[in-house]
């Protein structure tokens, strides 16, 4: 590896089903080490984006480079060293989940077989890997897939929704998982629509809206401008509450359509009017968070205007350079 | 789950053992569909039927009165055990040759379609190329397994069960026990060529339609259509060209004086579906995005 080649660099990169444009013109950088998100609504082009890094389809315009390397012009070799999994893994049903990873091995060759009995450990699989993979669990099967992924012994591992369909448990293991896996030093590529997933995990994000890149920076930056968060807010006495608000220009409080009020500030300006509130005798009967404010910001970037069919009025149409890097 | 110990990121694959290249890998992927093939029930099952069936035949053959006498040998099934192997080469050619290679051939490309499998194996360290030759290679390898089977079954069941009497060759000469089994696994030699044309032609099928159902009836349906037109006597020279024309080659080692024209003729024919149907379906894979599983 040459010192200073990304992990992943794809420049102008354009996909088209017939009239669709799947992936339109997007670049991404992805550094050696970092723990690097896209993230999207369903339909954004994120797994397109994936398909189009493993060499399953072609782009038809930009180049996409994994290492260094185009598939072009090393073919199969360009994933060397990178491994992962496009939407939910998929095995041979009729095969144990010991004999589906041999055969794998086999196809990677080196000294993958190697380490099945360490992988199916790191999954906690171990118990079950005699069992044909037919009987799985959705979450077994995507352990699996982790499993499949780091027999390669990657230095770049790309997770497709990786919690996607996993139940409470699942997700936090799986988390843990990832976020162990960055720690050793892999990197990581996670494409997601949960923020949270990707603020939990990840050092830099791509946020993909149609096939383009809304968004592209650090998690910091992108917390640096997310909105005030949203609060439901209910008082014993609402409309005081509300003139009690004009006093406290740091937050906005307005009726919820719901019922009660909706209350927008920072933290420290809630506190400080909650605060005022009960000074004042009004009882706050319950304070929920509604959205979180990189949660918010994501829908502001993400979400389509009914009306016109695109991103809402005074909000960012072009990819966002918050870096300054060259993408 | 517990800690990632061994995933450590090391040197990257430079580290590791020299990985085998070109057809080194096509062996490797080779190996492991061969690997697959054995663990699936329906190929076990149908090369347990290719074993049994002639037995059952033979013995049902033997406890009728009436014999198959409007089926070439069909009136000497009870006369020689040879010509039990002869009467169930004539009759698998019309249908059952097609299903027994279609078995696979027709979902090997299809079931990596069924079980969301392409990108599993796509995204390790073989090509497509290399993917498509071992597939191939293990759909005609199951072929010739399946129709080896059936034909040492036959003449097994027919010799032991009805005797190795001398059988009458079709000029009506008799032939020696010894002479007449070498013929009789020549005949059904001769059924290879047009049999791995089957398979070409599902592997095409099943590569195009990503469908096992179309892969492994589409061929059996193109035979039946092949052997209608045979049997409407259209032109003789489109009748040459059928898939089907070949299966009927063996006559001629059954001649007084052989002759071998038709031999050669189709397997020439054989030939050409097979680079032609392995050229369609490797083209179409090769281009094809998948977008599935």
């Amino acid at each position: 590896m040459v010192d200073g080649v990304p992990a992943v660099e794809a420049v102008g990169l354009v996909k088209r089903f017939g009239g669709l444009t799947a992936v339109d013109h997007v670049d991404l950088r992805v550094d050696v080490g970092e723990v690097y998100g896209i993230l999207g609504p369903n339909g954004a082009g994120k797994t397109t984006f994936l398909r189009m890094l493993f060499g399953l389809i072609r782009p038809d315009a930009g180049t996409l480079r994994v290492f260094g390397r185009t598939w072009a012009e090393a073919g199969p070799a360009m994933l060397d060293g990178v491994a992962g999994f496009i939407e939910s893994p998929r095995f041979y049903p009729y095969l144990s989940g010991r004999r589906n990873l041999e055969l794998l091995a086999g196809l990677d060759g080196g000294d993958a077989d190697s380490r099945i009995d360490q992988v199916l450990d790191v999954v906690d699989l171990a118990g079950r890997a005699g069992d044909k993979v037919g009987g799985y669990s959705f979450g077994m099967r995507q352990r699996l897939g982790v499993a499949a992924s780091l027999l390669r012994d990657p230095r770049l591992l790309v997770l497709d929704e990786p919690a996607n369909g996993l139940d409470p448990a699942g997700i936090r293991d799986m988390r843990a998982l990832v976020t162990r896996l960055a720690g050793s030093g892999l990197t990581v590529l996670l494409s997601s629509h949960n923020m949270d997933e990707v603020e939990e995990i990840c050092d830099n994000v791509t946020i993909m809206r149609t096939g383009r890149v809304v968004y592209h920076g650090s998690i910091d930056q992108l917390r640096a401008q997310a909105p005030d968060p949203s609060h439901r807010l209910a008082t014993s006495d609402d409309e005081q509450a509300m003139r009690l608000s004009a006093e406290h220009p740091a937050v906005s409080v307005t009726a919820h359509h719901d019922g009660g009020l909706a209350l927008r500030a920072q933290t420290a300006d809630a506190d400080g009017y909650l605060i005022a509130l009960g000074r004042a005798g009004v009882a706050v009967r319950a304070l929920h968070l509604e959205i979180a404010p990189l949660e918010s910001l994501f829908f502001m970037l993400t979400e389509t205007d009914p009306a016109t069919g695109s991103a809402p009025a005074g909000l960012p149409r072009q990819p966002r350079d918050l870096t300054g890097a060259t993408p | 789950m517990t800690t990632p110990a061994t995933t450590t990121p090391t040197a990257g694959p430079a580290a590791v053992r020299p990985r085998p290249v070109g057809r080194g890998r096509v062996i490797i992927a080779y190996r492991w569909e061969i690997t697959k093939l054995v663990a699936q029930a329906r190929t076990r099952a149908t090369l347990a039927v290719c074993l049994i069936a002639p037995f059952v035949f033979v013995v049902l053959l033997d406890r009728q009165d009436r014999l198959p006498k409007d089926t070439l040998y069909g009136r000497w099934v009870h006369a020689s055990g040879f010509a039990t192997p002869l009467l169930i080469l004539g009759f698998a050619a019309q249908w059952v040759f097609p299903l027994l290679t279609s078995i696979v051939a027709g979902d090997i490309f299809a079931s990596e379609d069924q079980h969301g499998t392409w990108k599993t194996i796509l995204t390790r360290s073989h090509s497509r190329s290399q993917i498509f030759w071992a597939k191939s290679l293990a759909a005609a390898t199951f072929a010739v397994l399946v129709v080896t089977v059936l034909a040492l079954s036959c003449l097994t069941a027919g010799v032991l069960l009805v005797g190795h009497q001398p059988l009458e060759g079709l000029s009506g000469t008799l032939l020696p026990p010894g002479r007449t089994a070498g013929l009789v696994l020549a005949a059904w030699a001769t059924a290879l060529p047009p049999l791995l044309g089957f398979t070409a032609l599902g592997i095409m099928l099943s590569v195009l339609t990503r469908s096992s159902p179309a892969g492994i009836v589409g061929p059996i349906i193109l035979g039946l259509l092949m052997q209608l037109y045979a049997f409407l006597n259209g032109a003789d020279t489109i009748r040459h060209l059928l898939l089907v024309t070949p299966f009927d080659a063996w006559h001629g080692l059954f001649a007084a004086h052989p002759y071998y024209g038709p031999l050669r003729d189709g397997t020439f024919v054989s030939v050409a579906y097979i680079v032609i149907c392995l050229a369609v379906a490797f083209t179409a894979l090769r281009r094809r995005d998948i977008t599935g599983g």
